[in-house]
């Protein structure tokens, strides 16, 4: 049996899919700060047999929670000789561009702990100066007498050549064994040597929380009767084992919202689709992500606290490319000072939450304005409704300053929500040069299912999604996962200047570590599948396009059918190519997968199901350009496979609901899921 | 008016995606640029206008374009009014007029039809590597004409109804020193052009022009109520400053400026006259340029977070004399005319922080601190051209000590180039990078420390132009805090020798294994150092961003060297903090 567990702010959810491909999932309260235990509490809520996990994949934000709360440890950092600042300096850009008091994000490091010693390499990677052992070791002394408990090591050019890196993490082993170090070269080798240095210091900065978390983890599961493979979800879409999380933490900062993207990809598989948009909406954000041809699209282009308003700290680590706004179902309506109605960023969050639950909440929010014009029923919450307090709230706040109907209101904050969740989906589509029209939209989260029918109708969508355990859907992609690390090894070379059996050996030698590094972890060689992108652009521009790239032995008809590729792709993307213009080479990129053995899904049973039983009511909803009409809302539970309903419909389950409008069709596949067709041509 | 048929909700949803579409247009350029220019330090900008020329929405990554979309568009209907067609685009950098700026900021204009008519204008100015002129890299310290300053296109048209104006193109290709980037940089911004003109084209097609055109109306009304909220807010009076620009470059100077800050209900009125005259160095700015520096400064002071239209700033007015130094009339060399701008709106700056310290610091390193680095590399042999800002230190402010290491105000969304790429591509190597802990800048907040950045030369016959204002009035302090330091540099010598300061310098020749060490200004600081609390102080000398001298000297605390704990208080410091507890009591 496989078991996915997704530690999240509210709530820690589980997901389990049996040897017979029967899925069931259960829900407990999160419990900080000793968050095992609600992981302990949903697998005993879930009820399956300890002794029958063989696979456990978990998922957390304890690193980004470590980092936001700035709840790591006190940090040491060694850098090469003349650049301890860099850390402070960092790209020294000012996004609020006309505020004189932005403040610039302070350095995890404070200047007295930023040591410096000799050596150097230069841009070829060789060695300039050679490294000053003595002054790494008055370094070490210094970060003992202050408190440290771990250190990072970030020296230029390390990215050419680790050499100097690795003769100071011996040192440091060796004077202190116990302290948690990172060096660069660890944890990336591109270059950027102010992205780099923060990433390793933030690797450092929550390491021994990292470790305390997995082994409490692996202690308490072990103590309860759980004998099975263990794996973290990690930042790129795939897992890691418990050991090579605590080595690396830093790669674990994305590992909730990531699986729901990777989910969606399986689910495409299963269902031939592979041209998707995943669209997930939870209570305060909305996360949008392409998969393009079934591939999941990562970026090391990846920062936290960045906002319109700030720089925020860079992680070069690879991510799952998401694009994130500050709009969920418990986004505020609010009236700016000149008079416009917004939605977001500012959220009610769980408690006070929305207006509807009751507990204090008087700003509307999303939530309130779909239960207003009856999308959601007051008897699907989980709380006691008061249908008059939301009203109330939407009229004095919102319809009374216009001049309207309270769900004329509601649907105006709706559609600013709508709109503002629509930018961020043309963000990843049309922006990228992608035809939404040639993708399907998988929506899932509590909101995902109520807004996606007409906002992929607005984009050009032709069908949506809506999984079956879609309000969990993000441990169940984690169910799905395969192993997967990426190496990314920047290489700069113009294409006139490449030497193929060079590059043949480079690649060589990354799929060689990789493949190392999986058998050391028992993973069979056959069950290994790497695959190569270059990272490409035109000499003299910065940004880079990622191209997927053939492996085994390389030679010059490779190179122009990558060259092939890479026009292409920069004509998609940018609208224009230059054929004539050299193109360079900037990143090898190798993903490494290490595939692990996944049941097959079951279909639904259709017995004891029907479109007649799973009939709920008749109430009225309101539409945008149709007002209010009478609409059959559905059980989804009771649905059979086959089904087809016409809009407008609703389509409840336990916390969501699916909004079908005048005009869409929905029809129940064999497995479930709830495929929309939302009346694009 | 329209307006009244439209549902406020369709108009906020149309303005937000005018809005998105200034932004689409602005990361198209930059993504696709070939100049470190562009998309290291985003020295471009993309927008919309109205039909009249208003601008709706901008895209940018420094604050040194705002407001020079608009002149740019309402030069083009000035100039071709009913001759205007679809797939036109205008090409124009005459500083004097509708450009603005310098003649390396090029400037593109496209009108957007719909249903036969001109609905709007797609825009944007990007800085071009190179635009010929008699040094590379074309903006220089030394030019006294714009003719030594490179190409002129005096909004002409780069496309006819759609067909490419060839024989432009390839005068461009005969007089750049670097015709890939100019003409790559060109067909980026014409992408991002047609991207904006294709998006607008979109809103129409969804909403209805009627719909759109309402929205615009709306879109330029919302920020001007915004605006004119916050000028309620503000103490009204007149407020005035003086200072005073170091030098043209060519031996000239110091020039005193000054301006008188009005404030009244309905206006917020900017009077440049008085100032000095136009000068013979390329610092003169054009009345535009200075117009968008005391912009920024309006935006600082009023709104700082909210999205930029021509609504937005019509309460405020400037007023100059023709022929300033912040009002250059042709043929005035204006290469560097940030120097003179961002002057400007320090002026207004200085004048009103006393009395807004909640949006108001004290003052910065300022310049943009430009650096024009050329020569060979030293393995490929390659020509190689740096052209980079600099970053320097931020005034302190009430309850913050000021930035460390960031762009000036002139600079925005700006990246320093990265020591890694910088050694790959240019023959140099850099031996330090680091923060210039000068202790300058005391106050109660003390000023953020400028940077150190050395270069030294790996190849002969290298060149390096240096262009650093503030170089001898130095970054003031607010309400008893001291003045920062200037922003200098030094030639270190291979053979021992130093040569320097300078602030201004064309064209300093290096040869292998000579450094040049570029150091900005620490900001001014912000109340009287003796308010710092004395473990603060003693954390500063344990961060060495003062000495144990300076803890003593300049805030009145004693601090063990070997443990950074404080020891005592000086003597002066406690009469001090005496006196203004007495006075606290008394009040």
């Amino acid at each position: 049996m496989r078991v996915a567990t997704d530690i999240g702010g509210t709530f820690t959810d589980l997901v389990y899919v049996d040897d017979q491909g029967e899925i069931g999932v259960a829900k407990c309260p999160t419990t900080p700060p000793h968050f095992e235990q609600g992981m302990i509490d949903v697998i005993e809520a879930s009820g399956v047999d300890r002794r029958s996990i063989e696979t456990f994949i978990h998922g957390s934000t304890v690193i980004i929670n470590a980092l936001t709360e700035r709840k790591g440890v006190k940090t040491g950092l060694i850098t090469t000789k003349g650049f301890r600042d860099v850390l402070e300096i960092a790209r020294g850009n000012r996004p609020d561009l006309f505020n004189i008091r932005y403040a610039k994000p302070a350095p995890f490091v404070p200047r007295y702990l930023r040591l410096e010693v000799t050596e150097r390499l230069n841009y070829l990677g060789e060695i300039v100066e050679p490294l000053d052992g003595e002054q790494v070791r008055q370094a070490v002394e210094q970060f003992r007498r202050e408190g440290v408990e771990a250190i990072a090591v970030c020296y230029l050019h390390a990215y050419a050549n680790p050499v100097h890196e690795q003769e100071t993490v011996a040192i440091i082993k060796r004077l202190w064994p116990e302290v948690f170090v990172t060096a660069s070269h660890e944890v990336t080798n591109e270059w950027r040597e102010y992205e780099r240095t923060n990433t390793t210091v933030l690797n450092s900065y929550v390491k021994p929380t990292a470790a305390s978390y997995i082994d409490r983890l692996q202690e308490k599961l072990q103590a309860s009767g759980v004998d099975s493979r263990n794996y973290i979800m990690q930042s790129n879409g795939g897992t890691t084992s418990f050991n090579q999380a605590k080595e690396a933490p830093i790669n674990m900062v994305e590992s909730g919202p990531v699986a729901g993207v990777y989910g969606a990809a399986v689910l495409g598989q299963i269902i031939g689709e592979t041209n998707l948009i995943a669209f997930d909406i939870g209570g305060t954000t909305a996360k949008c992500s392409l998969i393009d041809k079934g591939e999941v699209k990562i970026t090391t282009d990846y920062y936290i606290e960045r906002t319109k308003h700030s720089a925020g700290y860079p992680i070069k680590v690879p991510v799952v490319d998401i694009v994130e706004i500050g709009n969920g179902g418990g986004s505020i309506a609010w009236i700016d000072e000149a008079g416009s109605l917004k939605v977001g960023p500012q959220s009610a969050g769980a408690l006070p939450g929305p207006v509807a639950y009751g507990l204090g909440g008087t700003e509307p929010t999303t939530t309130d304005a779909n239960l207003l014009i009856g999308r959601l029923a007051a008897r699907n919450f989980g709380y006691r409704v008061d249908l008059s307090r939301v009203e109330h709230a939407i009229q004095s706040k919102v319809a009374g300053r216009f001049g309207m109907s309270v769900e004329e209101a509601a649907l105006g904050i709706i559609r600013i929500a709508d709109s503002n969740m629509l930018n961020a989906l043309k963000l990843v589509s049309v922006r990228k040069g992608y035809d939404p029209r040639d993708f399907t939209l998988v929506a899932f989260g509590g909101g995902g299912p109520m807004h996606a029918p007409i906002l992929a109708r607005e984009l050009g969508v032709k069908k949506v999604i809506v999984p079956t355990a879609s309000s969990v859907f993000s441990a169940w992609g984690m169910l799905m996962t395969d192993l997967r690390r990426d190496y990314i090894q920047t290489y700069i070379k113009r294409l006139g200047d490449l030497d193929t059996g060079e590059l043949t050996r480079v690649w060589q030698s990354i799929e060689t570590q990789a493949l190392r590094q999986y058998e050391a972890e028992g993973i069979a060689p056959g069950d290994i599948m790497l695959a190569r992108f270059v990272d490409m652009r035109y000499v003299g521009q910065e940004h880079t396009v990622k191209v997927p790239a053939p492996g085994g032995e390389w030679e010059g008809s490779t190179l122009s059918e990558l060259v092939e590729r890479f026009h292409s792709l920069h004509e998609q993307m940018y609208t224009f190519k230059l054929e004539q213009a050299e193109a360079e080479i900037v990143n090898l990129h190798v993903t490494a997968f290490g595939k692990v053995k996944k049941p097959v899904l079951k279909k639904l049973d259709p017995r004891e199901r029907s479109r007649e039983a799973a009939l709920i009511e008749r109430r009225p909803v309101y539409y945008e350009g149709e007002g209010w009409v009478e609409t059959e809302v559905y059980d989804r539970t009771g649905l059979a496979p086959g089904t087809g309903i016409e809009g407008p419909a609703i389509i409840e389950e336990k916390s969501t609901s699916t909004v079908l409008h005048p005009g869409q069709k929905l029809v129940v596949d064999e497995y479930g899921n709830l495929i929309i067709h939302t009346g694009v041509k | 008016m329209t307006q009244t048929k439209v549902d406020p909700f369709s108009l906020e949803i149309v303005k937000d995606s005018l809005v998105a579409i200034g932004d689409e247009m602005f990361y198209t350029l930059g993504r696709t640029s070939m100049s470190p220019i562009i998309y290291e330090v985003l020295d471009y900008a993309c927008g919309l206008t109205d039909a009249k020329g208003q601008l709706l929405t901008q895209g940018h990554g420094v604050a040194g374009f705002i407001g020079m979309l608009s002149f740019m568009v309402r030069d083009v209907l000035e100039k071709f009014r009913d001759k205007l067609h679809p797939g036109d685009v205008i090409i124009i950098n005459d500083p004097y007029s509708g450009g603005g700026s310098h003649l390396s900021d090029v400037g593109l204009v496209m009108p957007i039809f719909y249903e036969g008519e001109i609905v709007a204008f797609s825009a944007n100015k990007a800085h071009w590597t190179e635009v010929g002129g008699k040094d590379p890299g074309s903006f220089t310290n030394d030019a006294t004409e714009i003719f030594q300053e490179g190409l002129q296109f005096p909004c002409i048209k780069l496309f006819d109804v759609g067909v490419i104006n060839q024989a432009l193109v390839d005068l461009i290709q005969a007089n750049v020193r670097f015709p890939d980037l100019s003409l790559g940089d060109m067909w980026a911004q014409v992408a991002a052009l047609r991207t904006g003109e294709r998006r607008f084209y979109e809103l129409c097609e969804r909403h209805g022009k009627e719909v759109v055109l309402a929205s615009i109306d709306h879109l330029l009304a919302h920020g001007e109520q915004i605006a004119r909220k916050e000028l309620a807010a503000l103490p009204k009076g007149t407020y005035e400053a003086v200072d005073y620009i170091d030098s043209d470059g060519m031996g000239n100077g110091p020039f005193r400026i000054q301006v008188k800050v009005t404030i009244t209900d309905e206006k917020f009125i900017c009077d440049f006259r008085g100032s000095h005259p136009q000068v013979l160095g390329p610092i003169n700015c054009s009345y535009t340029s200075l117009v968008t520096d005391v912009r920024t400064i309006f935006l600082a002071i009023t709104n700082p977070s909210q999205d930029i239209n021509d609504g937005v700033f019509r309460p405020l007015e400037v007023i100059t004399d023709p022929g300033l130094i912040f009002s250059a009339q042709r043929p005035a060399p204006t290469s560097n005319y940030w120097e003179s701008g961002s002057a400007g709106g320090d002026l207004v700056w200085k004048a009103l922080a006393p009395v807004l310290p909640h949006r108001l610091t004290a003052g910065h390193f300022l310049s943009v601190c430009a650096v024009t680095l050329s020569g060979k590399h030293h393995v490929t042999g390659e020509p190689f051209l740096i052209v980079e800002p600099s970053v320097g230190g931020w005034g302190a402010g009430e309850g913050m000590d000021g930035a460390r290491g960031q762009f000036c105000i002139g600079d925005g969304e700006t990246y320093n180039m990265p020591v890694e790429i910088a050694e790959t591509r240019y023959g140099v190597m850099v031996d330090e990078y680091s923060l210039r802990c000068d202790g300058a800048g005391a106050g109660e907040y003390i000023g953020g420390s400028g940077v150190v950045r050395s270069y030294r030369a790996l190849s002969d016959n290298q060149t390096v132009t240096v262009t650093f204002g503030r170089h001898k009035f130095l970054p003031w302090g607010v309400r008893g805090g001291e003045a920062g330091s200037p922003n200098e540099f030094y030639v270190e010598k291979a053979n021992g020798e130093i040569d320097g300061p300078f602030g201004i310098y064309p064209r300093y020749p290096l040869n292998k294994g000579d450094v040049v060490k570029l150091v900005t200004a620490t900001g001014g600081g912000y109340g009287h150092p003796f308010d710092r609390p004395a473990d603060k102080v003693a954390l500063d000398a344990k961060n060495g961003f003062i000495s144990i001298e300076q803890a003593e000297r300049k805030f009145g605390v004693i601090v063990n060297p070997a443990t950074y704990e404080v020891l005592a208080e000086t003597a002066e410091r406690r009469g001090y903090r005496s006196r203004q507890e007495e006075r606290t009591a008394n009040e």
